[in-house]
């Protein structure tokens, strides 16, 4: 299989102004995220807010510089491109934006706004979009007399459709989306799901997928990247991970999402307390404070992501969960 | 005697002719019971309590044959005697803990304010009452947070204060309106855990409105799902899971993704909830609903006891008893 996004350390860090006086704050909104992601699959990445998972996709998508790390994508390196490389980069990599009611533009026929990105990035006359536009319409399951129409004449899961119709209309080796489907219902996100997997089946697109739902990563996963404050915390494939997780984070994320059927016998793992404040980490490993296995070692030492089995895991004491 | 009695609740917007958003919804609540109420937006869900605490204003329009808490025929109260039982012993916890607060004032303010107006408790009494509710619902260093602002609390935080306001009156009845929708997994853990042991602890009733039906699985022993206004099926949990007798509960259960482990796509209900122009003329489910046969299409059915549960369907599902 062909890698088509490879990361390596990529690191995103912020000045923040903490008042006239106070000189700057730094937050390590990134820290040292690598990963390979293959052709055809989905990479899941998961974690609570404030974990980093956003400043991912801003520097994946090319959004924003990363302050440190390299980015790869379908073979060309990111850092160092010239114009017409970035130009064709970003042909590379689209987006799919958790809202859709705020990523369309209310004031653009649905037709044209499926057009923009072939209008800008291809030299096809209008009929030739008019086509391709339309085409694409079916394939993600809107009539061709929407072609015509505003967003606001659209429901939530119709509108998801669009952006996603519009992020696969240049045939982009990689999507990312973030919290695509969070602001849907249930059915409308099971529609939306569905489609995600029938495009990315169609046009071998790798996927980076983002989100706090447990259940919907579960489903459209090859890989999954559990994050905590800016850093990994464990990182291996899918059904690894479900089935014994290994950083304590991931055990106690697994263990709150609620289940259809929960197991009266099976103890809740809770952690008390909330994200620490990322202006002011705690030393050592940033999920010391809340974790019930934590030792004096992880309030000193920051644990390495290291190789432990087929996945890699950031805690000193992975070993005895395997 | 239930606690609350609600029967044949119609909500309308606009003339006496609007099609209704609530749609005949009969619904009794017990002291100390906990109460699901499931559905998509739109579903009616959270107009039936904003018509139960009187905050529906013009055109809205409400009709019902009975509307009881504890004995008091809500539909007959003036604004004054309405808004000694709204806040004391019927609360409400909202969705969204950043908009629920008032930026402008002090989360302890916040909290005596509740008091002053409902028990009467002023000065020191007030504050020290504020405290101990502030410990109440494990908020850490509550003397401090006392003079904290909304915007100082993080999000969790906020939804814990507001709690504390919500239980200050020592209600009869809380009304939990998808209370852990903005907030992370772990977070949403510990806050229905808190929610959970206050009910119990105090034997408030706590109904329960969230469209996720894992949530309703871990907390409630009595689940109602509405569609487009209806209640279509009020049953116990876990049998409506289990055993579900509406077809539309059974497409809910089967669109989540946790249903379709290893299953390619997820089942899906086509098409989405009818709007004001397009509703059927039989079962509002018609349309969508794999069963449907031609009466389905011609007559409404009624909420009527079947094997397991209370369901609105000519064929309902799932019948043989065990």
């Amino acid at each position: 299989m062909t890698v088509v996004l490879t990361a390596r350390e990529l690191t995103r860090h912020y000045e923040v102004s903490r008042g006239l006086f106070k000189g700057h704050a730094l937050v390590r909104a990134l820290n040292g995220v690598s990963f390979e992601l293959e052709a055809g699959k989905t990479l899941a990445v998961v974690g609570e807010s404030g974990c980093g998972k956003s400043t991912l996709a801003r520097a994946l998508t090319l959004i924003e510089e990363p302050s440190s790390g390299s980015l790869k994508i379908a073979g060309q390196e990111v850092a160092g491109a010239n114009k017409a490389e970035r130009k064709q980069l970003r042909k590379d990599v689209q987006m799919v934006f958790q809202s859709p009611y705020a990523s369309l533009n209310p004031r653009q026929k649905i037709g044209d706004q499926l057009g923009e990105p072939l209008l800008i990035n291809t030299n096809l006359s209008k009929a030739e979009r008019r086509e391709k536009v339309q085409a694409m319409m079916q394939q993600v399951g809107l009539r061709p007399e929407h072609y015509q129409r505003y967003p606001h004449m659209f429901s939530g899961g119709q509108r998801q459709r669009i952006a996603l119709a519009r992020a696969m209309m240049l045939q982009p080796k990689v999507l990312v989306a973030d919290e695509p489907t969070s602001a849907l219902d249930v059915s409308i996100q099971a529609q939306v799901l569905n489609l995600f997997m029938d495009l990315q089946k169609e046009f071998n697109t790798a996927y980076v997928f983002i989100s706090h739902n447990l259940a919907v990563v579960r489903h459209v996963a090859d890989q999954v990247l559990v994050m905590y404050l800016g850093r990994p915390a464990e990182m291996g494939p899918k059904e690894d991970i479900y089935s014994k997780p290994l950083h304590p984070y991931t055990q106690a994320l697994l263990s709150a999402t609620p289940t259809i059927h929960p197991d009266p016998l099976k103890p809740k793992i809770k952690i008390a307390g909330e994200l620490p404040n990322p202006l002011n980490p705690p030393p050592g490993c940033a999920f010391h404070k809340r974790c019930p296995y934590a030792t004096e070692r992880c309030a000193v030492e920051e644990p390495a992501f290291r190789q432990v089995g087929t996945r890699q895991v950031a805690c000193h004491y992975a070993e005895q969960f395997l | 005697m239930s606690l609350l009695q609600i029967k044949n609740l119609n909500v309308r917007f606009g003339d006496a002719n609007a099609v209704p958003v609530v749609d005949g919804l009969d619904l009794s609540v017990n002291e100390g019971e906990v109460l699901a109420i499931v559905g998509e937006s739109g579903s009616g869900k959270s107009v039936t309590m904003m018509a139960l605490m009187g905050l529906i204003d013009a055109p809205g329009r409400i009709t019902a044959d009975a509307l009881t808490f504890d004995g008091t025929n809500m539909l007959k109260l003036s604004g004054r005697q309405r808004r000694k039982v709204v806040g004391k012993d019927m609360a409400m916890v909202f969705q969204d803990p950043m908009t629920a607060l008032n930026p402008s004032y002090t989360v302890g303010f916040q909290i005596e304010e509740v008091l002053r107006q409902h028990l009467g408790l002023r000065g020191k009494a007030a504050r020290q009452r504020a405290l101990e509710l502030l410990k109440k619902v494990e908020i850490p260093g509550a003397e401090s947070r006392l003079d904290a602002y909304p915007h100082q609390l993080s999000g969790g935080m906020s939804q814990r204060v507001a709690i504390a306001m919500a239980i200050a009156g020592e209600p009869k009845l809380l009304i939990a309106d998808e209370p852990t929708t903005a907030l992370d997994v772990t977070i949403q853990a510990q806050i229905m855990e808190l929610l959970l042991n206050l009910q119990k602890e105090q034997n408030m009733a706590l109904i329960l409105i969230t469209h996720d039906l894992a949530v309703v699985a871990e907390t409630a022993k009595r689940v109602c799902v509405m569609y487009a206004g209806q209640a279509v099926e009020v049953g116990q949990v876990p049998e409506l899971f289990d055993v579900p007798a509406h077809p539309y509960s059974e497409a809910l259960l089967a669109a989540i993704p946790e249903h379709s482990q290893g299953a390619e796509r997820l089942a899906t209900l086509p098409g989405i909830v009818p709007g004001r122009y397009d509703r059927p003329e039989g079962c509002l489910l018609s349309p969508r609903c794999p069963y449907a046969q031609d009466n389905c299409r011609r007559q409404r059915p009624t909420l009527d006891p079947q094997a397991h549960s209370q369901v609105r369907c000519f064929y309902p599902l799932n019948q043989e008893v065990a």
